[in-house]
């Protein structure tokens, strides 16, 4: 049984609150990622999930036992690291089987479990390799063995593929998706990457500013973000948003005094508001917001339009191709079902992602 | 084909800037290598071709230096001496400084920096400014003369030493390092011995050897604290030096020289392949 459950859980360096009460409940078997710009608290949180943090508030359980206390390895969890913290003065069989030896575990089921850890992963050519002579993609690999040689409770990943190069990063994560479906070890995730989280889990915690903004599968995420941040944060490209005031239901007021005219939709009794609308809900017609478009980028089995709509800069995904040429203005229509309305507030701003290849 | 044609100038250019950086080399080496030969070569000569001018590169050798002070001054005895303490102190303060290094570069600790800071400090303090107060305290525990008596008075000053050396080079290894060792099992002493320890071995040892070093040249604390029994051989050339009645022996005190030089150069011969295949392994962590 590899439950966790955060309750309120509370971090601070000094005077200085860095998480004000997190609660989360894991299930068994469940593969969630804690997303979030770089200082939201979510390695903090996992490192205290892991023991390597003191607890400064509320209470974490790992199978229905509070760990507040209980120091890392008596926790039956194991961790990942983005450094992948391989043991330089060990060869990978020893790096694999050094959590078993510490748990004096006999010598042949040792040899079994790493041989195993080690087929499931690629790695039986590496075997007797020193950290410094693998490839990083390799250095991963081991890391992960290491991980799964343990059959722990709970799996923890600190950003495990930032440091690969684009490609391999996109292998791995498919990889860590088939290692987990196949164990169905219970798995926390951190990653700074909306995409590396939407595609990994079963569930995204997005955190801000060391509070929880949103917990959801990925695409409740993507079709109902709660907060403006969590709107800006997940979907690459980003969402669009505009903000301005709502004359009436169908009248949509800019700030510059261009007007659009939106179909019915429920601004949940806003008057002024900040509209999200995602890049691929955009269609384009004869008739709808003008908008002049200024760069066509096609990448074949879609494009990306870059264009101005009342002075604001806006992103366009179509499928398929389009004769469009920049400078020609391009008419936009958007279904009802794909406008949100977040309160008036500035876009906050997401540090631009990395895009993965 | 074009990087080809490109490096070709540009690798004979690093070559003779290989050359030239050589040749420095050389001429740094013979600069500080020159005062030991010629300590050497005195050593060889008698009392009339040491005070040739100009100086004698070629003549007669003579161990009669070596012959008469090895007697006089007691040279065998106190060369077991100065290992005895040299390795004591050494071994010591290498096992305390270690470990306070490493809790000082890790384990967070109120007060830690000011501690660590404290200890630094106290090593500004004059020795020769101890060395009384050292006298009277080793007189009263009846500590006069003893090999352990060295071996404590130098780790005063070799602990702090080990101590910051250390903790540089454990803060330069990543702290992930640790806490992986600690999530599969280990405790913080676990994963000190198991996984720190190995990897730091090089830095110890060369640290280790540098303390050895500086215990075995040591000479205030070995004259004030010792007379026969646990003298070091420091002392004895201090005492050719100092020679009053008959004047410096120049032939003797490099003879002892020399023979002070020896082991520490045997020693560090016989270490120096393990120490670089060990600082090449460090250089490149996992």
């Amino acid at each position: 049984m590899g439950t966790v459950q955060i309750r309120d859980v509370r971090k601070s360096y000094g005077s200085i609150e860095v998480l004000h009460g997190v609660s989360i409940d894991i299930e068994d078997g469940e593969f969630v990622a804690l997303v979030g710009p770089s200082g939201c608290g979510k390695s903090t949180l996992l490192r205290m999930i892991a023991g390597l943090e003191d607890i400064t508030g509320g209470e974490i359980l790992i199978s229905d036992r509070v760990v507040n206390g209980v120091a890392p390895k008596d926790r039956d969890i194991a961790m990942v690291f983005q450094n992948y913290a391989l043991y330089p003065h060990m060869n990978v069989r020893d790096n694999m089987g050094f959590a078993l030896r510490q748990r004096r575990v006999s010598k042949p089921e040792i040899a079994e479990r790493v041989d195993n850890a080690a087929r499931i992963l690629g790695l039986e050519q590496l075997l007797d390799r020193k950290p410094r002579q693998l490839s990083g993609g390799q250095r991963q690999r081991v890391a992960m063995g290491r991980a799964i040689v343990r059959n722990p409770n709970v799996f923890l990943f600190d950003e495990p593929l930032s440091n690969l190069d684009a490609k391999l990063r996109v292998q791995m994560r498919s990889e860590i998706k088939e290692l987990h479906q196949r164990l169905k070890t219970t798995t926390i995730y951190v990653t700074h990457d909306q995409i590396e989280a939407m595609t990994l889990a079963d569930r995204v915690v997005v955190m801000n500013g060391g509070v929880i903004e949103q917990v959801g599968s990925p695409l409740e995420l993507y079709d109902n973000p709660a907060s403006l941040f969590v709107a800006a944060f997940i979907g690459s490209p980003p969402m669009n948003f505009l903000e301005g005031d709502l004359l009436d239901k169908t009248t949509f007021a800019l700030d510059d005094g261009t007007v659009l005219t939106l179909p019915e939709a429920d601004p949940k009794g806003r008057t002024r508001a900040t509209i999200g609308i995602r890049p691929e809900h955009f269609t384009i017609g004869a008739t709808g917001w003008p908008a002049l478009a200024s760069v066509i980028e096609p990448t074949g089995s879609e494009t990306q339009i870059t264009a101005r709509l009342a002075g604001k800069t806006i992103r366009v995904l179509i499928r398929g191709r389009t004769s469009t040429l920049p400078g020609e203005t391009i008419h936009l229509n958007v279904d009802p079902q794909f406008i949100h309305f977040f309160d008036a507030a500035p876009v906050p701003v997401v540090a631009e992602m990395e895009d993965v290849a | 084909m074009s990087s080809v044609l490109t490096s070709m100038p540009r690798r004979s250019a690093s070559t003779l800037g290989h050359k030239l950086r050589i040749a420095g080399g050389v001429v740094i080496s013979l600069v500080f290598l020159f005062p030991i030969y010629w300590m050497i070569l005195t050593s060889f000569k008698d009392q009339v071709d040491i005070f040739t001018t100009p100086p004698k590169f070629f003549f007669t050798p003579t161990l009669a230096a070596y012959i008469e002070y090895m007697q006089r001054a007691d040279i065998v005895n106190r060369l077991i001496n100065t290992i005895i303490v040299a390795t004591g102190a050494g071994l010591l303060s290498i096992v305390v400084g270690t470990m306070a290094g490493y809790a000082l570069a890790r384990i967070r600790l109120r007060g830690a920096a000011t501690f660590g800071l404290l200890i630094l400090l106290s090593r500004g303090v004059p020795p020769i400014a101890l060395a009384v107060p050292m006298f009277l305290v080793a007189r009263k525990f009846g500590l006069i003369d003893k090999h352990i008596t060295l071996i404590l008075a130098y780790s005063t000053f070799l602990i702090p030493y080990v101590m910051w050396l250390m903790r540089s080079f454990f803060m330069g290894l990543p702290r992930e390092l640790e806490e992986s060792a600690m999530i599969d099992g280990c405790s913080r002493y676990g994963a000190f011995f198991k996984i720190i320890l190995p990897i730091s071995l090089p830095g110890v040892l060369s640290t280790l050897i540098f303390s050895m070093i500086l215990a075995w040249e040591e000479l205030l604390f070995a004259l004030v604290l010792t007379n026969r029994h646990a003298s070091t051989i420091p002392v004895a050339i201090a005492g050719i030096a100092g020679d009053t009645v008959n004047g410096a022996n120049w032939a003797a005190l490099t003879a002892v020289g020399t023979i002070t030089v020896i082991p520490v150069v045997v020693f560090a011969l016989l270490v120096q392949k393990w120490l670089i295949k060990g600082l090449a392994e460090g250089a490149t962590k996992g």
